[in-house]
């Protein structure tokens, strides 16, 4: 794994996507807390900048004609299809096994690093 | 089954019309203020599609004269002795059409009557008939009282409604309709011919079809948004043990309507968020499809690739429609599926549906 700067830590805003290019691939980022997110931007459905997509909080399953917003389970809407995946994880809210390509993130000295196979 | 050769397994048909011979048979069932209104009208919903061909087959007329379908001995002999045919649902004839009838009580009150004649009539005529409880669905609590009513009867296996409404059946408006059957474990069928007409509005959301071949090609549409509608209102997470029976509304529309159900939800499944999982999944185990008319690609095994594909052989549920004028033949009308398909689908779904056992008149014509 090879550690190539990303972004600087100030520049990004808390629960929003940053849309940055590492090494020619276009990634976007996210910070949420402390915890540092990087994933590919593509959608595994039809290839769309699916980073680009809105964030919000989740319908949670529920009961026939029952609602449950939770607006701190964050979740990632497609842009054009509006599948939607985990901000956290990167899954597929209803399929785990469809999931956005992730690369691991590290912090240093308020740089912020993504790890990209060499 | 050809002649000669030991049959193993039954058929049941799930489509056959009882009609009424004679408007005053129901009076005797009829509460009196009513009679009059039945004899001048009947039902009191009818339509406005001619058919060059009509609605009942010519060669079924009873020997002893009446409507195709009005004798119970003659139905006996004329279609189930002839084709071997266990067990024939009964759907009735001419009498949807009260869900669709702007007086309600007047739809309950037929309804009623209706229920009472076929145990009398039919039902006490043959053990290989069985009955389908007819209900008004426009009016859920009196439906409701109606099954109650009449579910513990022998020979009743289901209740059985206009495919045509007022609204999507899937809405909660009716759930306490699909409540009762499942409490009484009986299957929710529904059988066209009432679109477009009463209260029901058009036959599809494109307007009126101008004629009635053009009408009939569209029944689809309605059983489509119907089924939709049940599966996306979530009536099978609500009941989780309904089972829906789809008379005579073709079969070769499932692919694509679970297909793009499946890939909604991939998208849109918050809007619907008590799904637990694809459409496709609660289609494939909640519906069943019966087969008449069935559809007639130039290559018979197309339709069998189509229903593979969706894993839908054990939906189908063989029915003949006798004595209607599209009336499918249970020896021919399965020619393109394999002999264990034929199998699930003349005897095995249905019998598992409705908990039928070979008849012993069935095993004395085997």
């Amino acid at each position: 794994m090879q550690r190539y700067l990303a972004a600087k830590a100030e520049d990004l805003k808390d629960g929003q996507m940053s849309i940055v290019k590492v090494r020619g691939i276009e990634l976007g980022l996210i910070v949420m807390g402390h915890e540092y997110r990087a994933y590919r931007n593509i959608c595994p459905h039809e290839g769309a900048p699916v980073c680009r997509g809105r964030i919000g909080g989740m319908v949670l399953p529920s009961a026939v004609y029952e609602y449950q917003f939770d607006e701190q389970q964050k979740v990632l809407r497609c842009p054009w299809h509006g599948w939607e995946f985990d901000v956290m994880t990167g899954e597929s809210v209803i399929d785990s096994a469809v999931r956005l390509r992730s690369y691991p993130v590290e912090v240093q000295n308020g740089s912020v690093y993504v790890l990209l196979t060499r | 089954v050809e002649a000669g050769k030991q049959r193993r397994y039954g058929i049941i048909d799930a489509d056959v019309h009882n009609a009424i011979k004679s408007r005053a048979d129901l009076l005797p069932y009829l509460p009196r203020v009513w009679h009059e209104q039945w004899l001048a009208t009947g039902a009191g919903v009818s339509g406005s599609y001619y058919s060059p061909v009509g609605v009942m087959r010519r060669d079924a007329i009873p020997d002893d004269g009446g409507s195709a379908g009005s004798s119970p001995a003659f139905t006996l002999k004329d279609h189930l002795d002839r084709y071997h045919i266990d067990y024939a649902i009964l759907t009735g004839s001419d009498v949807l059409g009260i869900s669709l009838h702007p007086d309600l009580d007047y739809g309950n009150a037929v309804a009623q009557a209706y229920n009472d004649w076929v145990e009398d009539f039919w039902l006490k005529a043959s053990p290989r008939y069985r009955g389908s409880i007819l209900i008004n669905a426009s009016d859920p609590p009196a439906a409701v009282r109606e099954i109650e009513r009449v579910a513990a009867r022998e020979g009743m296996l289901q209740v059985i409604m206009a495919s045509a409404s007022q609204m999507p059946y899937g809405q909660r408006f009716y759930h306490p309709i699909y409540e009762a059957a499942e409490r009484h474990r009986l299957p929710i069928a529904i059988h066209p011919g009432t679109e477009g007409k009463g209260v029901g509005g058009a036959p599809v959301p494109a307007g009126y079809p101008s004629r009635y071949m053009e009408w009939h090609n569209a029944l689809s549409v309605n059983y489509i948004a119907q089924i939709n509608s049940l599966v996306c209102e979530g009536v099978f997470v609500r009941f989780p043990t309904l089972k829906f029976v789809a008379i005579e509304g073709g079969v070769a529309w499932l692919p694509h309507v679970m297909w793009r159900m499946d890939k909604n939800y991939k998208s849109l499944r918050a809007s619907a968020p008590w799904l637990k999982g694809r459409p496709s999944e609660y289609i494939r185990e909640h519906v069943r499809l019966t087969t008449q008319p069935i559809e007639e690609p130039d290559e018979p095994r197309n339709l069998v690739r189509l229903v593979e594909m969706v894993g839908a052989v054990d939906m189908l549920m063989f029915s003949s429609d006798y004595p209607h004028w599209d009336f499918d033949n249970p020896k021919t009308a399965l020619r393109g599926f394999g002999a264990d398909q034929r199998r699930r689908i003349l005897w095995d779904n249905a019998a598992a549906l409705y908990g039928l056992r070979v008849s012993s008149t069935a095993k004395a014509v085997a």
